[in-house]
């Protein structure tokens, strides 16, 4: 603690030591900006991944249940029973999934269509729509990928529909996807009225959907495969890491530059202070003592430094958030404002590598005045 | 016949110069003394005959070109820097010349320094200190700054921290210098008190002929070594 204690006399002393003070309140201000553009950086994208992560949960079922080895459920309501039974299940929804030909005059377009409960009408993706032509009420045919047999031998199943809607393509899924009634996809993909190729499963905490998943296997057997929401989304989820990580990265760099001036700080101190250093080592103090002093000192400036940045940057960020201060078209961003989102483990990883660069660049100099011969500096003093 | 105390010093045959080349300049040379427990020693030499590099060498502050220092039965070349400052610490205590106080400490913090060095608690530390400033006559000064303190009243801080961890070799480099004559009477009893504590020594470099005549034994220093004052 004794580091501690004249660390604290120096930094307190360098207030009437213009020589010191100048270099330790540059040192101090270049840091607390720093971290204050890293957590406000960190900030701005944590909104934004909050933002696309909820309308990704909104959006993707948060597990996935399809059959294993087999092209479709025939006992629906005793499985959907089953899976809501499951801890942490919120709704449970039979799905039917599969390829059709989407057919309006003499063109035709594959498409990805899923059958669900609660669907009225026909609703195609807009980038469904767009290559046909097809605007809402327009009639389309469905030509699907299963066959019936006819008297002159088997025919595609053919389905004719209004267009209800067109649906703005979903975030991050990787095919768009057509929607119609539960029903009609039963008939177009030739399954009873039990039928379903699978369903979607909603968690009450979708963060857990790996426990999830390994509850309805344990519930169903391994007659089921499971998908869950970040595996559907795999690119994606992999794509936000990587953003969050390259950011923090490039942003961090500007810390490192600003920490360097605390080399300086160390440096002057230990300069200023090498008669000190000296009785320092001639009281008995070791030479790993003396470079102690002079490491916390410059690492104290690093920790007020960072804790000023910490405090600039999340309140920057909270204003910003409250009061909207950086407005967004939002027919191209989906919201008015940039959102903000101080996260306490961003600024955690923050302040923990700021305030460990600090003493690591401020034990340079410190090291080099602690090997300094006592007898030199007393007899220079 | 009881046995003989081992000594606490030991120097044999030492020699300091500076520089290299036709720029050497030899300080002095053959040095040996041996320093026994009780021992009060004065060692008086002209200007620039190497007093002060002497004491350095004796507290293994530097490393003589030629000879050996040991102290209490350790010899200060076989120590790697970190034991060397312990040993220092706690069996060494140094007065300087121009006192070195630390600025920003008060001067119950300076004569502290030393306890906080060797980890005792701050409580207790400020608790010695203020004992051995009242015993230079200091307590009321306790918590000033050195800014504001006479050359008198530094130094005889600077002695306070010298003796606080009551150490078994007292080097005194011109102790007397802003003394008075009260206070320098005060400081010699407190000096001569602690060197014989725990059966210890005191070795003061000095040119005042009071202080050298108050000592069991004076030594002269010159180029060919020390030599006994009659």
């Amino acid at each position: 603690m004794i580091s501690f204690f004249l660390a604290k006399r120096y930094l307190l002393a360098s207030r009437r030591d213009a020589q010191v003070g100048v270099v330790a309140l540059a040192a101090f201000l270049g840091l607390a900006l720093g971290v204050a553009a890293l957590v406000v950086s960190l900030a701005l994208l944590a909104g934004f991944q909050t933002h696309v992560r909820s309308r990704l949960l909104a959006e993707t079922p948060h597990l996935l249940v399809t059959p294993a080895g087999r092209d479709a459920f025939h006992d629906v309501d005793r499985i959907g029973t089953k899976l809501a039974a499951v801890p942490g299940v919120v709704s449970v929804s039979p799905i039917v999934r599969g390829r059709v030909w989407v057919s309006m005059g003499r063109d035709a377009a594959p498409a990805e269509i899923v059958g669900r409960e609660k669907t009225k009408g026909l609703v195609l993706d807009v980038l469904q729509a767009r290559p046909l032509g097809i605007v809402p009420g327009e009639t389309v045919t469905l030509v699907s990928s299963r066959s019936r047999l006819s008297p002159l031998g088997p025919v595609p199943i053919v389905s004719t529909l209004k267009v209800t809607g067109l649906a703005p393509s979903a975030t991050g899924r990787r095919a768009a996807e057509a929607s119609l009634p539960l029903d009609e996809a039963r008939r177009l993909f030739a399954l009873g009225p039990d039928g379903a190729t699978g369903y979607e499963v909603f968690l009450k905490d979708p963060s857990r959907a790996e426990a999830g998943a390994a509850a309805v296997i344990a519930a169903l057997g391994p007659s089921v495969t499971l998908t869950t929401w970040e595996e559907q989304n795999r690119a994606l989820v992999l794509a936000l890491r990587l953003e969050r990580f390259v950011l923090f990265a490039a942003v961090f760099l500007i810390v490192i530059v600003a920490g360097l001036n605390l080399a300086a700080t160390s440096a002057v101190l230990a300069a200023t202070r090498a008669r000190d250093a000296a009785v320092l080592s001639v009281l008995g103090a070791s030479p790993k003592t003396v470079e102690k002093v002079f490491r916390t000192a410059g690492g104290c400036v690093g920790m007020a430094g960072t804790l000023a940045g910490v405090i600039l940057g999340a309140a920057v960020a909270v204003l910003l958030e409250k009061f909207g201060l950086v407005p967004l078209p939002a027919q191209l961003y989906g919201m008015s404002h940039a959102p903000f989102h101080v996260d306490p483990l961003d600024v955690c990883a923050v302040a923990t590598l700021s305030i460990l660069w600090a003493f690591v660049v401020a034990s340079v100099p410190a090291r080099t005045a602690a090997r300094q011969p006592a007898v030199e500096a007393l007899r220079g003093a | 016949m009881a046995p003989e105390a081992a000594p606490l010093l030991v120097a044999e045959s030492l020699a300091k110069g500076f520089g290299s080349g036709d720029a050497r300049v030899e300080v002095f040379r053959g040095v040996s003394l041996t320093v026994a427990g009780g021992d009060l020693l004065a060692i008086t030499g002209p200007s620039g005959s190497g007093k002060s590099t002497l004491l350095h060498l004796f507290a293994g502050l530097e490393t003589p070109d030629a000879g050996r220092v040991v102290l209490d039965g350790v010899d200060w070349a076989v120590l790697a820097p970190a034991p060397r400052a312990a040993v220092r610490g706690a069996s060494v205590g140094f007065v300087f010349q121009f006192h070195h106080l630390l600025p920003e400490l008060t001067a119950e913090e300076n004569v502290a320094l030393p306890l906080f060095l060797a980890g005792r608690k701050e409580e207790d530390g400020r608790r010695e200190a203020r004992e051995v400033l009242d015993r230079v006559g200091l307590l009321g000064r306790a918590t000033a700054f050195p800014r504001t303190l006479s050359g008198g009243e530094r130094q005889r801080v600077a002695i306070a921290r010298a003796v606080v961890r009551r150490p078994r070799l007292l080097l005194c480099d011109e102790p007397t210098g802003s003394l008075d004559a009260t206070h320098a009477a005060r400081v010699f009893e407190l000096l001569a008190e602690v060197a014989k504590e725990r059966a210890g020594a005191a070795i003061v470099v000095t040119h005042d002929p009071e202080w050298a005549r108050r000592c069991a034994t004076i030594k002269l220093l010159g180029e060919e070594g020390l030599s006994d004052v009659i």
